[in-house]
């Protein structure tokens, strides 16, 4: 029985940051030769500080892992296809298969968390080109886990009040009501809770809420 | 409570009522779109509501003509057919939904009948947890109100996770394949948040994030099944 | 239904879809319900899937619980099948463990076919609905508990649809198994609804085609 290959997940720090998306590192996959085929935006955008050199699509990353200090990057020189940074977070990342060709992508990278290993798993790896079936670069998002505690400290008395009634599944005019105060404030206090507290929505906001230990449970 | 019934199967709701049609395609949408409310065109007492993402209300109203084979302009003028649209701010879609209602059924009309495509992750609109949020508050805010209202869940477009969290989750009802049923996923409104909400996968840090593809998903042509 | 052990309760022989989302979820679930099995030893264990995947599963159970299991392996007790493109090939690769098993004396078998849905080494999707609505007789013969986990984050909805509700009397959601009011029985599945399936027929394709088929978890671009 093949053994779970263990591989380390390299590159950027996100670790005591919390992000929704992942600012440095990012994701690069090479085909069988090494050559990258594929890179999300955070990869391209990516300065390599603290992380790993930077390869463009098309470029060899074998060859300019081979031989490198970091321990990492020899461990991509030595087989590993898939690349990826932060501080192992759960990432799963799709390729559609191409059944027409009868060629397939890289249909499965999971990444276990851990501290700094991963296990990846990987089907049928084929490269040459860029896989053709992505429109757009895949949105990747990372969070390394640290509480949002600033986020809290940033509302004010009635934005937590507001808070703790979105916890509450209240709509805004049930808000606007409870608090005796105007719609329209309270649609300002719900963008601004959740702009403070980072959140995407207002359902994230709120399970920060509740993870947090800001509102009671 | 009002009763509302489809116009070609035997299927009869009492109002409130709020489902979810799974259907795959624009043709279908068409027939059973048709088949819940004819009945509102047929009966001056009745109302429709129609709504979703820009464009959309009016693309069913589309649907509704085609399937009439007329023009429905003067239901519209006379709001008897009350064209709406969704929001970037889910609290104002969800009062985007409920005022018109209210409105209608302020005015006599019962029931009124509302149809729109769940809007799941439909760039520069809520995020599909508020979504399901706004899905999960609709049956409360049409609470003692003669409101049947369908929502539309197109299995040829969306993924599993919308299929599951937003049609069987948050509607007591699902129409699927013509087979009127109860949703045993349901969740009710006030547990919903504290069960189901806050801990969607994509949202708990634990479980991580998965990363969304556009990649295309077509049934492969080619080789197709053997003798049986 | 739900056993004392907090476990769901399967009826014998069952075919359950079990929703999951992501390979966490996934593992929760497909691990504790084998080792289970690991842990009565008149009961085996199949791990079915495109190739790899059951050698992964097996792996992930000797992770949980702390040994090598090439010994249950060897003697026959632990097997990995292999999905095949071409659907009675599929079918065969899991009657004939099925059939050995019962053979060797095992009172129950826990299956778990993990679904490749549109995948390389799967059946097309209209041959895979196929072979889960024919599973349903294979496994009425069999002391089977099967489990197909359909992954919300990975396939679109027609596959549960078309997959999950209507080829399966029952559905694991959320811990909890429900007899399935969306399952169609084989008999009438198979001359009713399979050949009416929508992308295959002209609008069908023509839908899928419009909508792109767009899969995976919501990104909540846009904003």
């Amino acid at each position: 029985m093949e053994r779970e290959r263990r591989l380390k997940v390299m590159g950027g720090e996100d670790v005591g940051r919390e992000a929704l998306d992942l600012e440095r590192g990012g994701i690069a996959v090479l085909d069988s030769a090494g050559n990258v085929t594929w890179t999300d935006e955070a990869w391209s955008a990516g300065d390599g500080e603290g992380g790993l050199p930077r390869a463009p699509i098309g470029t060899n990353l074998l060859e300019a892992y081979r031989g490198h200090e970091d321990p990492r990057a020899q461990a991509v020189a030595n087989g590993i296809v898939a690349v990826f940074e932060g501080k192992a977070m759960y990432f799963e990342i799709e390729h559609r298969a191409s059944r027409e060709s009868g060629r397939s992508y890289l249909t499965s990278v999971a990444a276990l968390r851990g501290d700094g290993a991963g296990a990846v798993v990987v089907h049928n790896v084929v490269g040459g080109r860029a896989t053709p079936n992505l429109r757009r670069p895949v949105d990747v998002r990372s969070t390394s886990g640290a509480p949002a505690s600033s986020g809290i400290k940033r509302l004010t008395p009635r934005e937590r009040e507001v808070l703790e009634l979105m916890a509450a599944g209240l709509d805004n005019r049930a808000i606007a009501a409870n608090l005796r105060i105007q719609y329209t404030t309270v649609r300002g206090h719900v963008r601004s809770v959740i702009e403070k507290v980072g959140a995407r929505s207002r359902l994230e906001a709120v399970a920060r809420a509740y993870r947090n230990g800001w509102v009671p449970p | 409570m009002s009763q509302a019934r489809f116009a070609r199967s035997e299927q009869q709701l009492t109002a409130p009522e709020h489902f979810a049609l799974v259907h795959h395609g624009e043709e279908e949408l068409r027939e059973k779109l048709f088949d819940f409310l004819r009945p509102a065109l047929d009966d001056p007492k009745q109302a429709i509501y129609l709504c979703g993402p820009p464009g959309w209300a009016s693309r069913l109203l589309g649907h509704l003509e085609t399937s009439v084979g007329r023009d429905l302009r003067s239901e519209v003028a006379e709001r008897r057919i009350i064209l709406g649209h969704g929001d970037p701010d889910v609290d104002q879609q969800l009062q985007n939904l409920l005022d018109p209602v209210r409105e209608l059924c302020g005015r006599g009309f019962s029931p009124v009948r509302v149809a729109g495509p769940a809007a799941w992750d439909v760039p520069g609109y809520a995020a599909p947890e508020d979504f399901l949020w706004y899905e999960s508050r609709v049956l409360p805010g049409i609470e003692g109100l003669p409101v049947t209202i369908m929502c539309t869940y197109d299995a040829a477009r969306l993924p599993a996770s919308a299929l599951l969290y937003g049609a069987f989750e948050t509607h007591s009802h699902t129409l699927i394949d013509g087979v009127f049923s109860e949703s045993p996923s349901f969740l009710s409104a006030d547990t919903y948040l504290k069960t189901r909400l806050i801990h969607l996968p994509w949202l708990e840090p634990d479980r991580g994030r998965a990363v969304s593809s556009t990649s295309e998903d077509r049934p492969a042509r080619g080789r197709r099944s053997r003798n049986r | 239904m739900m056993a004392s052990s907090g476990a769901p309760a399967f009826p014998v022989p069952s075919h359950v879809a079990l929703l999951h989302y992501g390979e966490s979820e996934l593992r929760d679930a497909v691990l504790g319900f084998l080792q289970l099995g690991l842990d009565r030893p008149s009961e085996a264990l199949f791990c079915f899937g495109e190739p790899g995947v059951g050698e992964r599963l097996l792996r992930n159970l000797e992770s949980r619980v702390g040994r090598d299991l090439s010994p249950e392996y060897r003697a026959g007790r632990i097997v990995l099948g292999t999905a095949n493109p071409d659907v009675d090939r599929q079918l065969e690769n899991v009657i004939a463990p099925l059939e050995a098993f019962r053979a060797s004396g095992f009172a129950l078998v826990r299956f778990v076919g993990i679904v490749g849905w549109n995948a390389p080494d799967f059946p097309p999707p209209e041959d895979f609905l196929w072979f889960e609505s024919k599973l349903n007789e294979i496994i009425s013969g069999f002391p089977v508990i099967g489990l197909c986990p359909y992954d919300l984050a990975r396939m679109p909805a027609r596959a549960i649809v078309y997959g999950a509700l209507e080829t399966h009397p029952f559905v694991l959601s959320g811990g909890t198994l429900r007899q399935n009011p969306q399952f169609i029985a084989p008999d009438r599945y198979l001359h009713e609804r399979l050949v009416a399936l929508p992308w295959l027929q002209d609008d069908g394709r023509a839908a899928l085609q419009a909508g792109g088929g767009r899969m995976g978890i919501p990104a909540g671009s846009g904003r």
